[in-house]
């Protein structure tokens, strides 16, 4: 009998091609972004065995806007430039978890042991952890509720939303203030709610916020509590210096009162310091042999995309020496 | 009459190395088959010998019209991708095209018994309080 001409389509199997856990693979990055993604390529390049474990592609540079300090480019567009790193990675033959969270990292003799929250475990002989930073949250009442309601962390991803309306933005620093001028861009009305004493941010950034005019500006106040059922209605905040409660009037909050390192699948494994960051040395090389770190999770200082990439980089090539040195490879 | 080319079936049978735990993919058709009917089973045929995880059960649906009623199946060819328990997984019609690469990824989730979901996601989905009865309607070209 002839059948339809009814194709039977593969394509997209090629991308679902995940870790294998029967597989102990030379090297398991966890992460996905620049640190990860620059790791990733530096060890396909030494034909390493290996596979990534993330939650996304592009961390945190994916809630950036513009980018006029990667080498090569006077600005690029942050979603671009994440684009292209994911591109440049999947034009390697490298099986991919994308999305679930690791929850427990251990080493049983010389292999390392990685288990994700589908309950998977995935075996390794050396580990980049490129988990990066995610922002901190307020913990006071109705955040977590209302995340995704009117509670918000990324003004690049999320100021187009509250066009015309009321948004307090919690924190007094630099991304506080860059998200203030954001909202202001979008002719929201904004107050900005500052929990220490005196403003953080750089003075050019002041200046620029007082010369918009219409941001109120709270010093020494605290979020108290976030009210509203399905979208915020009022955000509850404290004068520090003498404890009177306001409520005002709105229809956002953004929290941007600094970022926390992914550290909880390593927190009992390797040493941190005192801000929960990876101890690494120049080589990336952390308190557990064989198990490196990179980016913004670890303790190397200045934050940015390209220290990112180049600590991946050096990362990938120090657990190739490792494992040359161990006669693993 | 073969329906996968060789190549396809290389890949998937590489892919279904991944699958953990036993499938069984059970089938309805009936004794005079439409072309469709024919064409599904004879590519359920062709799957599940790509790997010994796998198990096909093909079922007759008027002769067997209570086993129908039970997976709930009102029409043929309908295809039921079946583990330690029924997740309500049908696919009716020839699951061509694209529909391909999403009834193995299918198979591999139930292979897992799990459909690796975040856990947020599936803190979420724990919310939804009454059955939900979802359709995707697919064009195979």
């Amino acid at each position: 009998m002839d059948f339809p001409e009814f194709s039977f389509d593969t394509s997209l199997l090629e991308e679902a091609k995940e870790p294998e856990p029967e597989v102990t693979y030379d090297l398991l990055i966890l992460g996905g972004g620049p640190a990860a993604m620059s790791a990733a390529v530096y060890a396909a390049r030494k034909m390493m065995n290996l596979a990534i474990i993330t939650k996304d592609f592009g961390g945190q540079v994916r809630e950036t806007s513009e980018i006029e300090n990667w080498l090569g480019f006077q600005s690029i567009n942050a979603k671009d430039l994440a684009d292209r790193f994911e591109e440049h990675v999947k034009g390697f033959d490298i099986a991919v978890s994308l999305g679930p969270s690791i929850t427990e990292i251990n080493k049983e003799a010389d292999t390392f042991k990685v288990r994700t929250d589908g309950d998977r475990v995935f075996s390794s002989r050396t580990l980049i952890l490129a988990t990066g930073k995610r922002h901190r949250p307020l913990n006071v009442p109705g955040e977590k509720e209302l995340v995704g309601r009117g509670v918000a962390y990324c003004a690049t991803c999320d100021a187009p939303f509250f066009k015309g309306k009321k948004v307090v933005v919690a924190g007094g620093g630099n991304s506080a203030f860059t998200t203030a001028v954001d909202l202001s861009k979008v002719e929201a009305e904004v107050a900005l709610v500052n929990f220490i004493k005196g403003w953080q941010a750089d003075e050019a950034l002041q200046e620029r916020v007082k010369q918009i005019g219409k941001v109120s500006l709270l010093d020494y106040h605290q979020v108290v509590r976030i009210e509203g059922k399905d979208g915020v209605t009022a955000v509850v905040v404290k004068n520090r210096e003498n404890d009177k409660e306001d409520k005002l009037d709105a229809n956002g909050l953004f929290v941007e009162i600094g970022l926390l390192p992914n550290n909880e699948p390593v927190k009992n494994v390797v040493e941190l310091n005192e801000h929960g960051e990876v101890i690494v040395d120049c080589s990336c090389k952390t308190s557990v042999e064989g198990l490196f770190g990179a980016g913004d999770v670890t303790t190397v200082p200045h934050k940015q995309i390209v220290i990112a990439a180049g600590e991946g980089a050096k990362a990938a090539l120090s657990a190739y020496d490792y494992l040359i040195k161990k006669s693993l490879i | 009459m073969g329906i996968l080319k060789e190549k396809d079936k290389e890949k998937v049978a590489n892919i279904f190395k991944g699958i953990e735990k036993d499938v069984t993919i059970v089938m309805f058709t009936q004794e005079m088959e439409c072309t469709h009917c024919e064409m599904t089973r004879t590519m359920l045929e062709e799957v599940s010998g790509l790997s010994g995880k796998l198990s096909l059960e093909v079922h007759d649906f008027v002769a067997e019209a209570d086993l129908a009623k039970k997976y709930g199946v009102d029409k043929i060819p309908a295809t039921v991708l079946f583990g330690d328990r029924d997740y309500g997984i049908r696919f009716y019609g020839v699951p061509a095209g694209y529909e391909f690469n999403v009834m193995i990824e299918d198979i591999m989730d139930v292979g897992k018994r799990q459909p690796g979901l975040s856990k947020e996601v599936m803190t979420e989905l724990s919310k939804v309080d009454r059955p939900v009865h979802m359709q995707v309607l697919i064009s195979p070209t």
